[in-house]
């Protein structure tokens, strides 16, 4: 089942736009279609089961007091030797078919890796268990038995109920930009709703008032949004059905998922950032959507997290405090903290200027220039862009504490990120000719985990707080991974 | 006798300040290298222009078209005051402090950036040369960090001999950092 999936999806993400030409041919000539489909069909499936039994048959591991040994191939070998000390996570998949048969699929994070660095398909529960406990301890030891494992599983510190499920549906905005998606296409699909409704007959002999025409169309609209808003609910209850999250001694673990269970582990020492985000539904909510982030090397954007999808305030800053422990006692992940301090305002000027008055300004001249009517409206911009950057700056913020920092910012929502000094990898300092001549300067903080800005501070500052966390990287004995 | 535990407490204000670091300029060699890169891309847009000129000029010989092309010899001129006025005012603003801990680096014009990079941060450090580097006996010294996706610290045009140690004190640097997990 595992070595089939992969192969449909290696399918899927490599080889589609090859098996066009074949698709055109099949519908090109003529004859009996369903008969030639029904034959590609059965050939494929072959070729698909043929493929996935090799994989299988050729799939091997070994599992040492200190690595796990995997060697994989039919024609091009693969061979990895994953050592306990360099797992940063170990990821379980267990679908219903696999629970059936008490197995689970492991993943295995290796810091700094785009992807997962190996994979264990179908292994018994209980090697998947003591597989945990060799990485925590960096292998070495003797794994305990499951019954010993079951006798020691600690009470949840976070479980969601159903009602966060409606929650964390209404609060993903990934349906919300398929409708974003959709959009512009709004007119070919109106198009074609009306084709549908002419060619049934149904608008027949109807007459509507703008009246009628306009709740009709409102109607529409909700009834698109209440549809995607369930989908995503209902997506919400797949994968985070019954999500419970625990500590482990340095090990937080969380399990979900109505059909197939996720459960995703991270020790605490390889967490090097810890985001709290929040936006307008969580807000009115009351509750956050919390980050853990790992060692990346990816792009921005796609990097390896621990995700905790709904908590309140209370247990954001409990589990800030568990993943930092008695390093960052006094962190406060809260937004609305009266600990933050501001940047200066001359943030505002800059990017009013910059992102607003500039491109505005220049928009509407080449139009006058060229005697395009109607370039006054991007004048507009200047004020939209104005009251965006006064939010974003009013958001800005940050709280430098005596071993880590917070940095807060965001637009519609929130998004607090709080790290150690002791875990940066770089730093920088950057001023601008107008900073320099306010002495002014912004901040970079580069982590294994991507980089943290913190714009328009006193120059002064920025050189003190660079000097103090160089002194605590250079001057601590503790690994940052 | 066992030795007590300390904790002494250090004052912010008696830390090492990366601001009153004795900067080294870059090798004079680095600004004759840009110059003779920016000379090199010159030519080559001169000599394009020619080209073009020329083959238009045979192209359209029996044609009587009235066509000037005089204007695109303004595109080397606005191209040579840019590549070769940039080192000029770029490359006296680069430069780099080695200290015990740390190696710093300072660069921009308009933005002026100071990074520093912890050796204890350090995975690994390449050394590369360009065939103009190797002309000027120059070398660029790349230090990689973790997760390094938003571009990690190259140190341009430092001289072979230089880099090559710089390389092997860092090196050295970065495996003395014993760390515990």
């Amino acid at each position: 089942m595992y070595f089939f999936g992969r192969f449909l999806r290696f399918v899927s993400r490599n080889a589609t736009q090859s098996l066009a030409p074949l698709a055109a041919l099949l519908f090109a000539t003529g004859g009996d279609l369903s008969g030639r489909l029904a034959l590609v069909g059965t050939v494929a499936l072959g070729i698909a089961l043929a493929v996935s039994i090799l994989a299988y048959l050729f799939f091997r591991y070994r599992i040492t007091d200190d690595s796990i040994l995997v060697r994989e191939g039919v024609f091009r070998k693969r061979q990895l030797d994953i050592k306990f000390d360099r797992i940063q996570a170990i990821n379980t998949r267990q679908n219903v078919v696999y629970r059936w048969f008490g197995v689970v699929t492991v993943t295995f994070d290796t810091a700094g890796s785009a992807q997962e660095e190996g994979s264990l398909p179908a292994i018994p529960t209980a090697l998947a268990d003591s597989l945990r406990k060799k990485t925590r301890r960096g292998g070495g030891r003797p794994a305990e038995t499951s019954e010993e494992t079951e006798a020691n599983t600690p009470p949840p510190i976070l479980a969601l109920t159903n009602v966060d499920m409606v929650r964390i549906g209404l609060s993903d905005n990934r349906a919300f930009i398929l409708l974003a998606i959709l959009g512009p296409f709004s007119e070919q699909i109106e198009a074609a709703i009306g084709e549908y409704i002419e060619s049934r007959g149904i608008a027949e002999g109807l007459e509507l008032t703008l009246v009628q025409g306009m709740t009709f169309g409102v109607a529409i609209v909700a009834v698109v949004l209440a549809t995607l808003a369930l989908a995503s609910i209902a997506g919400a209850f797949l994968r985070f059905h019954r999500f419970r999250l625990e500590v482990d001694d340095d090990v937080m673990r969380s399990s979900a998922g109505l059909f197939t269970r996720h459960e995703q582990s991270i020790r605490f020492a390889k967490v090097q950032t810890l985001e709290a985000r929040q936006g307008l539904l969580l807000q009115w909510f009351r509750r956050f959507r919390l980050r853990a982030k790992q060692a990346s090397s990816v792009q921005p954007g796609k990097e390896k997290h621990f995700a905790v999808p709904l908590c309140t305030a209370a247990q954001t800053d409990g589990i800030g405090r568990e993943i930092f422990g008695d390093e960052f006692r006094d962190i406060d992940l809260a937004p609305t903290s009266a600990a933050f301090r501001p940047i200066h305002h001359r943030y505002l000027r800059a990017r009013i200027l910059i992102g607003g008055v500039l491109p505005a300004l220049f928009t509407s001249s080449m139009c006058a220039a060229l005697g395009i009517p109607g370039g006054v409206v991007f004048l507009a911009w200047i004020p939209l862009n104005a009251l965006g950057v006064w939010i974003a700056w009013r958001k800005f913020g940050y709280i430098a504490a005596a071993d880590g920092m917070v940095l807060r910012r965001g637009l519609i929502g929130y998004r607090v990120g709080a790290f150690l000094y002791r875990k940066v990898q770089r730093i920088g300092i950057t001023q601008t000719i107008s900073q320099r001549r306010r002495g002014l300067a912004t901040l970079r903080f580069y982590l294994a985990s991507g980089t943290l800005k913190l714009p328009y501070v006193d120059h002064r500052l920025a050189t003190e707080i660079r000097d103090y966390v160089l002194y605590r990287v250079e001057s601590g004995n503790l690994a940052w991974h | 006798m066992r030795r007590m535990f300390e904790n002494a407490e250090i004052p912010v204000e008696g830390l090492p300040s990366a601001e009153t670091v004795a900067w080294q300029p870059m090798d004079p060699k680095l600004m004759r290298r840009r110059l003779a890169e920016a000379g090199i891309a010159l030519s080559i847009v001169t000599a394009g222009i020619a080209g073009l000129q020329v083959l238009l000029g045979i192209a359209l010989v029996d044609e009587n078209v009235p066509i000037n092309l005089g204007f695109l010899w303004l595109v080397p001129l606005a191209v040579g005051i840019a590549v070769v006025g940039w080192p000029l005012v770029c490359v006296p603003k680069m430069a780099y402090a080695v200290r015990e801990r740390d190696i710093l680096y300072r660069s921009g014009v308009f933005w002026h950036t100071v990074t520093a990079v912890p050796y204890n941060r350090i995975q690994h450090v390449e050394k590369s040369t360009t065939p103009l580097d190797r002309r000027f006996q120059l070398a660029n010294l790349k230090l990689f960090t973790a997760g390094g996706a938003g571009g990690d610290l190259t140190i341009r045009g430092l001289p072979v001999r230089t880099a090559e140690k710089l390389r092997a004190y860092i090196l050295d640097r970065t495996g003395t950092a014993v760390e515990q997990a």
